[in-house]
Order: structure tokens, then C-alpha cells, then sequence
């Protein structure tokens, strides 16, 4: 009953995995990146796979893992900090089921499984989102903050409003389904 | 806004039928349905508003640590460790080593020229930029910050005349404890009964010091309170209340001298001491950060336990949650647009950003409510809408709605609503739907599916006339359509409640038993059960027809 949210099909690649990258994303450093699986980059999205630690070899730099979502126009950036007197980029790591909302720059250290994140938001280096939470749109999350699971974060800078209800899993995880399966193209 | 369905829970009204949604207090009576639980032994829906709730642990919500609760109380609810707030933004406050560089406009601590982590350590807001400094609050380890605060703590004069409450208020407190388990009236189970030791305590104090608050008292046991509020002594504070004049003219004349209005404290960042405190911003102290608690959540009526969270704090699991998600059919309404129904997949263009077409004073829309079983067993679902005033449903309701049935005539929605009559079925639902979800069924027109429906309705449902009725079964989902015909001077939103009673069969109360049962029990004659819950249905904004026709009325 839903309706499809229909693209046209040369706007994007479809992976093996059934990954779904637009042509019209950045991605820079792909090596260093890993997609789940029917995970989504929209238009207009970056994703700095090159930040990488200093070193020789190749490292993972952002994983994401199944049907996640990254929004048009989101900036994916690994953390970065200067550990006694050496500057170096950390890896980042995000869950099973996190939609990421058009707009938001994301340089948190580890985003959980089930996790939604509003539109226009800011979430600073080094945060750690537990899993089942949510930052409503236009949040910012400052540097270093953690956000417990199954709570909603919003306002500026973002602070805990609320715990939402118990099946927020079961939700999350129905309508990121549900938006990978409506993502479809149009010729077909 | 999107279509809507809310579920009913009745835990709010003396009878069982719904409130009429268009009264902007029912929203406290319709739910998602994601929010609510139902309890197996009453048969119940329950909601957020009528469980029981019980802390099943805390734990910080910054550093994570699970605090036993038998340090709770010792902490004072808040994080014993290295958690704290910033008084000004109430961001989490980092530690941070003293560093030269950033230390150059003389705030003391420039002694501190060797490497990176040397002490003094302070604490900084990476949103606000306020450091403990500002307040000389200076740490010589980063770890521990807490106990290291302490001393300083224990001497506020806030916490000094909390101890000594707590102190004064001890004797009365073990007392009145140990007569309220021997009482006659055990406190009942409903959450609205607040009285215990504490607040007893305090409404008594109260009542002694400020005459005729007592009447005020929403529980007028007077001859119980009358006993323990003789015997108590009075209580001197440390501080003379009454003796702020020298601070208050301090207050003034600073208030007198100030040149931005940042350095005036906001109330809300005073907000949360327990204290008078200075009005100048440069006096503002980190604060300890507030503990969190999982809860458990227990029916009302029956004290079962409806959630109960697993024990680790981070953990999303639950070792139980009855949810009513599992057992009542998910509902969701939409309302197709003209060429949705004629060429199914394709976007027509739209004119509203939202998504949804409006609903013009009078005309007739069709709309489609989808129906999810959640029951390892097919159900049979009826539906009918619910009038505001339900004609001689029962003496009761009649009676209760004598008096404002005049007015309730009056405001008789301006629009009819038609749904299919008969009852439908739902299939069952299995696991394996989800995978074929999974996979790319979506664009597959109903037909596939439909093959297995018994009476080749499908083919009705894809005629374009019909919108009354099933339309659509694949999976445990079923579609039906129904109808709302708009009156010409409709405005407002079209909400209506509708009674859903659905038949499942069952040998006793809980469904899900009838899965694990032996295949000869399923055999024979299995007993049928019907359950019945309302819910308000919101089929968005009437756009009026014309704009002076607002005016007239």
C-alpha cells in the first residue's frame, strides 16, 4: 500500500549484495569501505573512506552493515584526534538497520544497530550511539557524547527528551525493510 | 499529515466505549499502536499510562555503568565518577589536561608547560566552551573527579540542610513505615496513590507549618495525620530564611552593574538546584549527571509483569514483553489518489509536498485500511464504525450522555463514513512471509497471491468500481476499501472511531498456545474467541470548498 520511492535506474549501481550506491555520491577511499548489504547511499552523499589511520595496508575505515540508509547530501567522515602529539583518524563503525537523514554530517565512532537519524543533523566526532535510539532533525550532537540505547536526543546541543517505547526494534527495523524494498527503479 | 490509526485504551474512561475523537482530550485515550502492551490474563489493552512501573536498574547514561541500588541513594541519583554536566548548555563535559596554548589569557594554571595529560586537569564543554576553571575547579588526577568534588559538595549549605532534614524527618520516617504496613488500608495498586513515607512526611510538615494547607490535601485522613504531626518536633534550619536581605541587596546592585546579559544566570540553569543560588553565570558549578533506570511494567489490575528489560543496561532485549503489537491486527490507512487506483507504481505528480491529496468539502473518497495478522492463526475481522453517540447502545451511556447529548447532536461529524459490513479473513501469519517480503516481491500485482484467497474476490478487488470491501489479500495483510462522503460544509479534520472485533481460535486465553498444541487437538473443534478494541481513525484535514464559507459559519 506504501508507495515506491522510484528512482531512475542509471542514477545507481547495484551491488551483488543488493547494495544500492548512487553515481551521484562521493565516495572517495572505497577500498576502506564496507556496505552490509541492501544498504542505500543516496544522491549527493560523501563518503570519506580516506581518512584512513597513517600507516601502510589498507584498514577498514566506515563499515555500515544491512538495509541502512544514508541520506542525499550526508557527509560521512571518520573521527579524528591528535593522541599524544600524533594526528590520526578512527575508524568508524555503524550497525544493521541505521537510516541517516538527508543532510547530516555524521563523524560519530559507532552508531548501533536500529538507529534513526533526523534530517540536518550534526553528530560530532567520537560519538557512540547505542542501539534503538533516536536524534530527531536539526539535532547536534556535540563531540564525544553517548547516547544510551532506546532514547530520543534532540535540540542543540542534543540532549536526552525521552525513552521510547520497547518495540522500537521491531519499528526500525519493519521500515528500513520496508524503504529498501520501495527503492526501487522505474524502468523495469 | 499522513493518515492515522490510534488505538483505544480504556484504562482513562468509567465506560467502555471511546471518547469522540474530535474532542482534543481524547488524545489521551488513542495510541500507536507500537505503544501498547496487552495483557494476556486480564485480555486487556494497556498503555503507557495506566502500567504500573517499576526501576528495574540504573545506570549512567553517559558512562554507561550500572549502578547497584544500593549506592543509588548514597549518590544521590547521579553518577559517581567521572560524568558531568555543563551548567551552562547541559552538554557532557569532557576532562581535559591543562594545555599551554590553550591557557595563555591567565587563567592560572600556568605552571603547566610539560607534555600532554599534565595536571591541573579541568573539565570543558565542547559545545559551549565553558570550563571549570572559569569557577577555580581544578582536578589533580582526570580520574575519580567525583569523589575528588566531594569535599566540596558535603559543604554546600544545601546539601548541610538536606542532611539535616533527612536527620530531623528519621524518626517520623521509621514510624510512620512501620504503622503504614500495619494499616488497615493496604496502598492500592493504582499509581495515582502517591502516599508513601515521604510525601506523607512532607504534606504533614507542611500542614503544621502553613495552616490550612491540610484541606488542600488530596488524601484527608485526618485522624492518621493528626497523631504523627503532634508528635513531631519542630524544625530549625541552618540558615534563617527570612535572612537573605544582605544577598538580595548584593543581587541588586550587581544586577545594577551588569553589561551583558550573559552574565546573568538563566533560570533554567538554576533551575535545577535545590538551592537559592547566585545570579552570576561565573558561579554556576558542573553538575553530576543524572542517573537513568530501566523499568519494568507491570498490568494495573493484575500485577503481571508486562515488560521486563533484560539486566544489562545497554541491552534492547527483554526477557519479557508482551507488546499488543503481537496480538491485535497492525492497522494502517491510507488514502490512494485518483490515479494511485488506475495505474498502480507509478508516481502521478504531485501537487502536495506531503504526499497526501487533501479531502475537499464535499466530495466522496475512497480509502484503504490494510489489516496485519499477527497470529500464527487466521482470523476473522469485522469492522464498523462507531457513532459518537451510539443510539441506544446501553441505558447506561444513554444516561451518561443526556446532558451533553444535545450539544454532541450538534456537532454530528459532517461526513459519512462506509466500511465493508461482512467479516473478512485474514490468513495467518508465518515466517516464511518475511523472507518472500524480503526478496523483491514488491511491483507483483496482487494476483499471484491472491490465488489462494477462497472467493476470488481478488478479481472484484481489482475492478476500478469497487471501493467498498476487500480489495487486496496477499500474505496476513488484507486490504480493505471503504468510503467517506464529505459534507459540503465539512471542516476540521475526518477522524472517526471504528470498532474492530476480530475471531481467533483459541482453547484458552493466549493465542500463541494454540501453536505449540498437539495436531489432534487442532483437529478437532477448536473454540473461537472474539476480541474487540476501538480505535480513532484520522483521514487528515477537510480542505473547505470555499474560503467565505469559513467566514459565514
Amino acid at each position: 500500500m506504501d508507495a515506491p520511492i522510484s528512482y531512475p535506474k542509471s542514477d545507481y549501481i547495484e551491488t551483488d549484495t543488493g547494495n544500492k550506491v548512487s553515481r551521484r555520491a562521493t565516495i572517495s577511499g572505497p577500498q576502506n569501505i564496507i556496505l552490509g548489504g541492501k544498504t542505500v547511499i543516496s544522491n549527493g552523499a560523501i563518503i570519506r573512506g580516506d581518512l584512513k589511520r597513517t600507516g601502510p595496508g589498507h584498514a577498514v575505515v566506515i563499515s555500515l552493515g544491512r538495509y541502512c540508509l544514508v541520506g542525499e547530501g550526508c557527509v560521512m567522515r571518520p573521527p579524528y584526534k591528535t593522541y599524544r602529539g600524533n594526528f590520526n583518524y578512527y575508524p568508524m563503525k555503524i550497525g544493521d538497520h541505521v537510516h541517516i537523514g538527508a543532510g547530516s554530517v555524521v563523524e560519530a565512532a559507532t552508531i548501533g544497530n536500529h538507529v534513526e537519524v533526523g534530517k540536518n543533523c550534526v553528530i560530532g566526532k567520537f560519538t557512540i550511539i547505542k542501539d534503538c535510539a533516536k536524534i530527531a532533525d536539526n539535532t547536534i550532537i556535540p563531540p564525544n557524547t553517548v547516547i544510551p540505547a532506546l532514547a530520543l536526543f534532540s535540540g542543540s546541543p542534543g540532549r536526552f527528551i525521552e525513552d521510547l517505547p520497547e518495540s522500537t526494534q521491531e519499528m526500525v527495523e519493519s521500515r528500513t525493510k520496508s524503504y529498501y524494498t520501495r527503492f526501487q527503479p522505474l524502468d523495469r | 499529515m499522513a493518515p492515522s490509526i490510534d488505538y483505544h485504551c480504556p484504562c482513562l474512561a468509567s465506560s467502555p466505549a471511546p471518547p469522540p475523537p474530535h474532542l482534543p482530550s481524547s488524545s489521551y485515550s488513542f495510541h500507536p499502536l507500537h505503544e501498547l502492551f496487552f495483557c494476556e490474563e486480564c485480555d486487556a489493552v494497556r498503555c503507557n499510562r495506566c502500567v504500573s512501573v517499576e526501576v528495574s536498574g540504573y545506570y549512567c547514561p553517559n558512562c554507561l555503568f550500572e549502578v547497584p541500588s544500593a549506592s543509588v541513594r548514597a549518590e544521590k541519583n547521579r553518577c559517581a565518577r567521572n560524568c558531568f554536566m555543563c551548567p551552562n548548555c547541559r552538554n557532557t563535559l569532557s576532562v581535559v589536561p591543562s594545555d599551554p596554548p590553550d591557557m595563555d589569557d591567565g587563567r592560572g594554571s600556568t605552571a603547566a608547560l610539560n607534555a600532554v595529560g599534565e595536571p591541573p586537569f579541568f573539565l570543558y564543554c565542547n559545545h559551549c566552551r565553558w570550563d571549570s576553571a572559569e569557577v577555580d575547579i581544578t582536578f589533580e588526577k582526570p580520574t575519580g573527579l567525583a569523589a575528588q568534588l566531594q569535599k566540596h559538595e558535603d559543604s554546600a549549605p544545601d546539601s548541610l540542610e538536606f542532611e539535616r532534614l533527612k536527620e530531623h524527618f528519621e524518626p517520623f520516617l521509621r514510624a510512620s513505615s512501620s504503622s503504614a504496613l500495619a494499616g488497615p488500608t493496604p496502598a492500592s495498586h493504582s499509581h495515582h496513590a502517591h502516599v508513601n513515607p515521604i510525601t506523607a512526611a512532607a504534606s504533614s510538615a507542611l500542614a503544621r507549618d502553613i495552616p490550612g494547607v491540610a484541606k488542600y490535601a488530596p488524601h484527608p485522613r485526618g485522624r492518621r495525620d493528626k497523631g504523627p504531626r503532634d508528635e513531631m518536633s519542630e524544625y530549625r534550619s541552618r540558615v534563617e530564611v527570612g535572612g537573605t536581605s544582605a544577598m538580595g541587596e548584593a543581587d541588586v546592585d550587581f544586577m545594577r552593574r551588569i553589561e551583558e546579559e550573559s552574565e546573568v544566570a538563566a533560570v533554567e540553569q538554576r533551575w535545577a538546584n535545590s538551592w537559592a543560588t547566585s545570579l552570576r553565570t561565573s558561579d554556576l558549578k558542573p553538575l553530576r549527571i543524572p542517573l537513568h533506570s530501566k523499568k519494568s511494567k507491570r498490568c494495573p489490575t493484575c500485577r503481571h509483569i508486562l515488560i521486563k528489560p533484560e539486566q544489562k543496561a545497554q541491552s534492547v532485549r527483554f526477557k519479557i514483553k508482551l507488546v499488543a503489537a503481537n496480538y491485535l491486527p497492525s492497522m494502517t490507512v491510507a488514502l490512494p489518489r485518483p490515479l494511485d487506483i488506475v495505474r498502480r507504481g507509478a508516481r502521478p505528480p504531485a501537487d502536495d509536498p506531503s504526499g497526501t491529496p487533501g479531502l475537499h468539502a464535499g466530495s466522496t473518497y475512497p480509502f484503504q485500511i490494510a489489516l496485519t495478522n499477527p497470529l500464527y492463526d487466521p482470523i476473522q475481522v469485522r469492522l464498523s464504525v462507531q457513532r459518537q453517540i451510539p443510539p441506544a447502545v446501553s441505558a447506561a451511556a444513554a444516561a451518561a450522555a443526556t446532558e451533553g447529548g444535545a450539544t454532541e447532536k450538534s456537532r454530528r461529524p459532517p461526513f459519512a463514513v462506509s466500511l465493508p459490513s461482512s467479516a473478512f479473513p485474514i490468513a495467518a501469519f508465518a515466517e516464511a512471509w518475511e523472507y518472500e517480503d524480503d526478496e523483491d516481491m514488491f511491483g507483483v500485482d496482487g494476483d499471484e497471491f491472491g490465488l489462494e484467497s477462497r472467493d476470488g474476490r481478488e478479481t472484484q478487488g481489482k475492478a476500478k468500481s469497487k471501493t467498498v470491501g476487500v480489495l487486496e489479500k496477499r500474505a496476513n495483510v488484507t486490504i480493505v476499501g471503504g468510503e467517506v462522503v464529505i459534507g459540503k460544509d465539512a471542516r476540521g479534520e475526518v477522524k472517526f472511531n471504528m470498532l474492530v472485533s476480530y475471531t481467533y481460535r483459541s482453547d484458552d486465553a493466549l493465542p500463541e498456545d494454540e501453536v505449540r498444541g498437539t495436531p489432534s487437538r487442532t483437529s478437532k473443534a477448536p473454540e473461537m474467541k472474539t476480541f474487540s478494541f476501538s480505535t480513532a481513525v484520522n483521514l487528515g484535514p477537510v480542505v473547505p470548498r470555499e474560503e467565505n464559507r469559513m467566514d459565514t459559519d
